[in-house]
């Protein structure tokens, strides 16, 4: 089945038949407490799922809420006791003058949860491909995470404790490691993404704030030289205030800045990340730029401001039509071969982790 | 029955098939896979499928069969419908539900608010005992000591009648602070930053009286079980919420505790002879005189305590006119114990950060 002109996945939903489904969530979600949510969760990606075609068939969602409830219990009982620990036990610790002991194990909790967090990240991943159905077939890994979660951990140590120069090499070595462990069917992914052709924009991202406070002071000279040339006895007043709003409008530059190169590289990060993801003799591309990402991000911030909040309740709808808009895949698909994936389908939901939905990966 | 298609769940493969109806079930059949005998009962409806009919068989994964619109009619007048909102929402109706969740959730929400008060007494007072002491321990060597200022204490803590109302420890701690607190297992700390600034013994004798109170009704293990179960409870919500709501719900007791320890303050400052218009003084400090009180009235409805002002008014009325008064404490007894920090030479200085 070769692929046309257009991108073998289309998403094919449209807002407005969303929309009921998105306001009785709302409704439903905030009636119960939040323990709709998880009904909520299911009934979204049902429709998201079976909007979005892949060449000749939709996909489809078959987890359940009750696996996502199970999940979330799981995944606060295993937070919830470190996180117990660093509340109450090491608060009681240094009270009876143990502070020595108590910085320890809250260290040791601390670690733990780390630990955790990178477990919960691939699990989330082998989850989602475990209850998505193509032709019948569904993806997944027989990996439990565990030693991934090593690997992330210190993964991401040695990318903060660099200086945060090994970031994108980190980045892009945990994709690779969490991908090459997935299948989908009989298949298994390929990863074979570098750091490299990214690093240029880490660095420009890296030393942005350099180049700005050099660009803001030689400004800021050029400015009061000219002031002074022109007026000695300006007003010191009316001297104070450019100064201040200089000052104002030079750290509200410095985040902008700093957001748009972030951006710069994050998008460049995930088009070499999936563009070097292939299964069988498919290959998948991701083409959004940093201006489609910008568009999304803003999109998203009128969208919430505009409705008073409301319109929270599409971004992920949003998401993940920016995901399946964006995502290519080239080559074929041959059906005879794709056999039932063997690994072993876990009984629970992503847990805690489904807090960072956005996309499938 | 045509336009039906199949996935066998073994491979991608599709599979064009006819749908043939048989005594308690159906069979698919078509070239290259047929599928089946299969009984009704074994048939699951997928939803959310864009106005395809999806069915799934149970305990076979990937096995689908798709009709492309509505099922025909012999066939789904055996089939289940496929769920929307969830299963019970989808038996009662949606606005049925809705209802339902509506009072139910009102009820949880008083259950949880109103759970410590009544599970706190359940706690076995050898428990909440051992809980205290091992949150509070010796509080890192920060409580002062000599003999003639622990005399005083304890004299002071007697005539309020500490013993009968079970508070086991009175301390004073080296800390700065102008407060005093009641801990689990009817333990009581007096800061050193509130004997500095008392005016006198009276002073802390009404503030000291107040947490007895606590102790003796047992407000501690309540506000402790409400501060562990909020954390529980909004532990699940996302962050932000939690910590406003939290911070808004477990200030500490809530705020008909405060009136009842303000009354057993001032029954027992009556019954033993000891002024109560310092401890009223004692709550301009509080409130920070008329701008601070216009600022606790408006914040009051998120706040735990009754406004000071209200309270002060309190204290100044049980004063009774022409009845004998006397000291809470000797000037010995409150010179000793005021001084009991800095004459111990071996209690923990303050640290030096803030708390």
């Amino acid at each position: 089945m070769a692929d046309g002109q257009s991108s073998a996945f289309r998403f094919e939903g449209r807002w407005r038949d969303y929309a009921p489904i998105a306001f009785t969530n709302l409704l439903l979600t905030l009636l119960t407490l939040g323990t709709y949510r998880f009904w909520a969760s299911t009934r979204t990606r049902r429709y998201l799922w079976s909007h979005t075609q892949f060449i000749d068939e939709p996909l489809e969602w078959t987890g359940t809420p009750v696996e996502l409830l199970v999940g979330f219990a799981l995944a606060a009982f295993l937070f919830g006791l470190p996180f117990l620990f660093l509340q109450f036990g090491m608060q009681a610790l240094a009270l009876r003058g143990h502070a020595g002991i108590a910085g320890l194990l809250g260290f040791a909790a601390f670690l733990f949860i780390a630990y955790l967090a990178g477990v919960a990240r691939f699990r989330a991943l082998r989850y989602r491909l475990s209850r998505t159905f193509w032709h019948g077939i569904r993806g997944g890994t027989d990996a439990n995470g565990f030693a991934y979660g090593l690997s992330w951990f210190w993964k991401s140590a040695a990318g903060t404790m660099t200086a945060y120069l090994l970031m994108p090499w980190s980045m892009v070595s945990l994709w690779n490691q969490r991908w090459r462990q997935m299948s989908f069917g009989s298949q298994h992914f390929r990863s074979e993404a570098r750091a490299t052709p990214i690093y240029p924009l880490f660095l420009l991202f890296y030393l942005a704030p350099v180049i700005f406070v050099i660009a803001v002071v030689v400004a800021g000279f050029a400015v009061a030289g000219a002031f002074f040339h022109f007026d000695l006895k300006q007003s010191s007043g009316a001297i104070a205030a450019i100064v201040i709003l200089a000052v104002i409008v030079a750290v509200a530059g410095l985040y902008i800045v700093l957001g748009l190169f972030a951006l710069v590289f994050y998008a460049a990060f995930l088009r070499e990340a999936i563009g070097h993801l292939s299964l069988g003799d498919i290959d998948f591309q991701f083409d959004a730029t940093t201006g489609d990402w910008l568009k999304l991000i803003l999109g998203d911030m009128g969208l919430v401001l505009v409705t008073l909040g409301i319109g929270a309740i599409f971004l992920q709808y949003r998401h993940w039509k920016f995901f399946i808009t964006h995502l290519e895949a080239t080559g074929e698909v041959s059906l005879s071969s794709l056999g039932q994936s063997a690994t072993r389908a876990p009984t629970q939901g992503e847990g805690l982790f489904d807090a960072f939905d956005i996309g499938a990966i | 029955m045509d336009s039906a298609w199949h996935y066998d769940g073994k491979s991608a493969t599709r599979h064009t098939v006819r749908v043939v109806p048989m005594a308690d079930g159906f069979q698919l059949e078509g070239e290259g896979g047929g599928s089946g005998p299969h009984g009704w009962s074994d048939v699951v409806a997928l939803d959310g499928t864009r106005g395809r009919s999806v069915y799934g068989l149970r305990r076979v994964q990937g096995w689908r069969l798709i009709f492309d619109g509505p099922p025909p009619p012999a066939f789904a007048a055996h089939l289940p419908l496929p769920g929307r909102y969830g299963r019970w929402i989808d038996r009662f109706g949606l606005v049925r539900a809705a209802i339902a969740f509506t009072v139910i959730s009102a009820l949880v929400v008083a259950l949880v608010l109103s759970a410590p008060a009544w599970i706190a007494p359940l706690v076995p007072q050898s428990v909440e005992n051992r809980l205290g002491d091992a949150m509070v321990g010796d509080f890192g060597g920060r409580f002062c000591q000599t003999p003639a200022g622990r005399l005083a204490l304890n004299r002071l803590a007697a005539k309020l009648g500490g013993g009968d109302a079970g508070v086991r420890s009175v301390e004073v701690a080296n800390l700065p602070m102008v407060n005093a607190v009641a801990l689990p297992g009817g333990r009581v700390m007096l800061f050193q930053g509130l004997l500095a600034q008392a005016k006198s013994a009276d002073e802390v004798a009404g503030v000291l009286g107040h947490e007895i109170g606590h102790v003796r009704h047992r407000d501690t293990m309540a506000a402790l079980i409400r501060q562990l179960g909020l954390s529980v409870v909004l532990g699940g919500m996302d962050g932000n919420i939690s910590g406003l709501v939290g911070s808004a719900l477990s200030l500490g007791y809530s705020r008909k505790a405060e009136s009842a320890a303000d009354d057993y303050a001032i029954g027992v400052l009556a019954s033993s002879a000891i002024e109560p218009d310092a401890t009223a003084h004692f709550f301009d400090k509080l409130s920070g005189g008329k701008a601070g009180e216009t600022l606790e009235r408006a914040s009051n409805w998120i706040s735990s305590h009754p406004v000071s002002a209200d309270r002060k008014a309190a204290f100044l009325k049980s004063h009774r006119p022409g009845a004998a008064y006397r000291p809470a404490l000797s000037d010995a007894d409150w010179r000793a114990l005021r001084g009991m920090c800095a004459a111990d030479k071996r209690v923990a200085p303050p640290p030096s950060f803030g708390w």
